[in-house]
């Protein structure tokens, strides 16, 4: 059984004018220990997906359909008391921005402390040496010292080190991790990168990464989901959608990076704009700006076919996959 | 060679973070002391970005590299240095001097968000810089103009009338673009001008960057933080560290053989889609704080190969074979 498994996970944000749907049919799954990546431009929903496992998102969001799966446990029929024994401990979550989720008025060990005897009946000692522990785990220079320091003593990197430290604290089974290194610069980037993977490898801890970096998600994940306007539109092995897209979007996405490109000539563009929610197109979502688009896509919503180890869903590569089907039963 | 478009000479900007005279005065030790602090952004940068070139400049946040740029434009002026545009100094002109110079330099800005004024149409916003420095042209002039240039930028010229808040992201940034671009420009400085979007539309705007060099014969002045652009883009590429350029190249030169340890670092740090795991080049601790610079060279609390020179003496840029520009002893000394 996996760790994690959502299956068919709908959220809505009810407006005036009637129901905008964020999430459609969201399904996947995360073993023990494995590293997942989430995929995809902003407005695709993959923000959403992240906050909706912990139900985290808020009014007027609210999840119309699905389960979200922990250890058997549906996460979404749980009471919000239920559920504040999992966040946080069970399940962490890492933020983009490092100086929106410490709390400015309060030492880092005050804030360490509380998070930890907020789900353990220890001393506030022992709480501390436990914290002690986590930052040295991370390796910030003088753990000690760090303690009793503020937020905005510590530089973005050093904070961003504190939150990985605050999430490893009550030894969680996932992180969620929604773009922790975004407001970081390159080489501050490639060492927490390096430090978050090092240390979900040695806990066994599985995370789950947001991001738009492609490259990022190469290097840090084994499975990776494509997300566009709320829909998963595909998923599989990391290396294996790096290497050889299958859906035009991903393709799309991955030709427009300019190291694909040669330097000095135009780069692959893909035309026009990620709709917005209010005017999702009818059919396959990126049917406007896909040079493959048929009547077909424009009708219908593509089911997921399997390409390899992928799922993909696109009537394009459904197509494809047909006639290859085809062109192999005629020569036997 | 020919003369450069845009010349930086020795230039400084240092921002006073000691308030008035009052703030800098402090009760020590049973005297009154006066304490002047200052973020030393720049500290003595040579560039000079040739006629139809795009000179990108590259380097982290806090290094000085937005500053330049700014300093360059006029938006701020510099402490120390002086600013020659085709020849003639332009950072000390008086306004009425100053004006054919900012018809020929124009800039675009990060946020397309915040650089479009919210209360303006489209229409407005264009028009707005195309008066200020033609007034003599006709209602007529300024609409084919304005027309030309929202064509040049694929966003359809009946779209004048709505407001910046009714486009996306990306389509902002091409009406930014458009404002640069109507008033002829030769001269264009980016500052981060791709930062804010997304992957795709990244490329977008990247495209109708370089369709708009190769049409107008621009140069440009590339501000950013993203290397893969760079060495997309550029033409040549200066690396800033705590406000000095430490190495200058062309870009192929400086992707296939860097030669500064920092640009060593910084290259080895973008992640990329063939790498299974991070593989970077680790440096010791944090970029230290403007206020306070290293003596000798800034990079030295970092650097695996600093000695006892390092610590001393500020290094120059000197060529080297291939070359490139480079300020650090350890190259010059062959250690390196």
């Amino acid at each position: 059984m996996a760790l994690l498994e959502v299956k068919d996970l709908d959220v809505r944000f009810a407006v005036r004018g009637g129901d905008l749907t964020a999430l459609r049919g969201i399904s996947f799954s995360l073993d023990k220990g494995e590293r997942l990546g989430l995929v995809g431009e902003s407005g695709a929903g993959k923000s959403v997906a992240a906050f909706s496992i912990l139900n985290l998102i808020a009014q007027p969001g609210y999840i119309a359909g699905g389960q979200i799966l922990f250890e058997g446990r549906d996460l979404a029929a749980m009471s919000e008391r239920e559920l504040r024994k999992i966040r946080g401990n069970r399940i962490a979550m890492i933020f983009q921005d490092p100086m929106m989720t410490l709390n400015p008025v309060l030492t880092i060990g005050t804030q360490m402390v509380e998070a930890i005897l907020a789900h353990r009946k220890i001393s506030k000692k022992e709480a501390r040496a436990i914290a002690l522990d986590r930052l040295q785990k991370v390796q910030i220079p003088s753990p000690e010292k760090r303690l009793d320091q503020y937020p905005h003593e510590l530089s973005g990197g050093m904070r961003q080190r504190v939150i990985i430290a605050i999430a490893l604290l009550l030894d969680p089974e996932i992180i969620i991790a929604d773009e922790p290194t975004t407001a970081l610069d390159v080489t501050i980037q490639a060492e927490i990168m390096d430090l978050l993977l090092n240390l979900c490898e040695q806990e066994n801890v599985a995370l789950m990464l947001i991001t738009h970096d492609l490259g990022v998600v190469s290097q840090v994940t084994q499975r990776m989901l494509v997300m566009y306007s709320g829909r998963i539109i595909e998923q599989g092995p990391t290396r294996e959608i790096i290497n050889d897209a299958q859906h035009p979007y991903t393709q799309g996405l991955i030709n427009a990076l300019p190291q694909m490109g040669e330097p000095g000539e135009r780069l692959f563009q893909i035309p026009g704009s990620m709709p917005s929610l209010k005017n999702v197109p009818a059919g396959c979502p990126f049917h406007p700006r896909c040079k493959f688009a048929t009547e077909q896509c424009k009708q219908a919503m593509p089911e997921y076919v399997r390409s390899g180890n992928v799922n993909v869903a696109c009537y394009e590569v459904a197509n494809l996959i047909e006639q290859e089907k085809r062109m192999q039963e005629a020569e036997s | 060679m020919t003369s450069p478009l845009v010349s930086i000479r020795g230039l400084e900007k240092r921002f006073d973070l000691s308030g008035s005279l009052l703030e800098q005065i402090t009760f020590e030790g049973g005297r009154f002391r006066r304490k002047q602090e200052a973020v030393h952004a720049i500290n003595g940068v040579d560039l000079e970005v040739q006629k139809g070139e795009a000179l990108c400049v590259v380097g982290e946040s806090g290094c000085g590299k937005s500053t330049v740029a700014r300093t360059v434009m006029g938006l701020l002026s510099p402490s120390a240095g002086e600013i020659h545009y085709d020849g003639q100094r332009i950072d000390n002109l008086e306004r009425k001097d100053s004006l054919p110079y900012r018809r020929k330099m124009q800039m675009i800005f990060q946020n397309p968000y915040a650089s479009l004024n919210p209360r303006m149409t489209i229409q407005q916003t264009l028009e707005e810089p195309i008066r200020f420095h033609h007034p003599d042209w006709s209602q007529v002039q300024v609409r084919d103009k304005i027309h030309e240039v929202m064509h040049s930028v694929g966003i359809d010229p009946d779209w004048g009338s709505r407001f910046g808040h009714e486009f996306s992201g990306g389509q902002r940034q091409r009406i930014a673009i458009a404002r640069a671009l109507a008033v002829d420009p030769e001269f264009i400085v980016a500052d981060e001008p791709i930062s804010a979007l997304d992957v795709s539309i990244q490329a977008q705007v990247l495209n109708l960057l370089m369709d708009a060099q190769e049409s107008r014969g621009l140069t440009y002045l590339f501000i950013t933080h993203d290397l893969a652009v760079v060495e997309h883009f550029g033409t040549r590429v200066a690396v800033m560290y705590l406000g000095r350029v430490c190495e200058l190249a062309d870009t192929k030169t400086l992707f296939s053989a860097p030669r500064h340890p920092y640009t060593q670092a910084l290259l080895s740090a973008i992640p990329k889609l063939e790498d299974d795991r991070p593989n970077h080049i680790r440096l010791k601790g944090e970029v230290p704080t403007p206020v306070n610079l290293p003596s000798g060279c800034v990079f030295h609390g970092r650097c695996p190969y600093a000695n006892e020179r390092c610590r001393q003496e500020i290094p120059q840029l000197i060529t080297t074979d291939g070359g490139t520009q480079v300020a650090c002893h350890a190259v010059e000394e062959g250690r390196l």
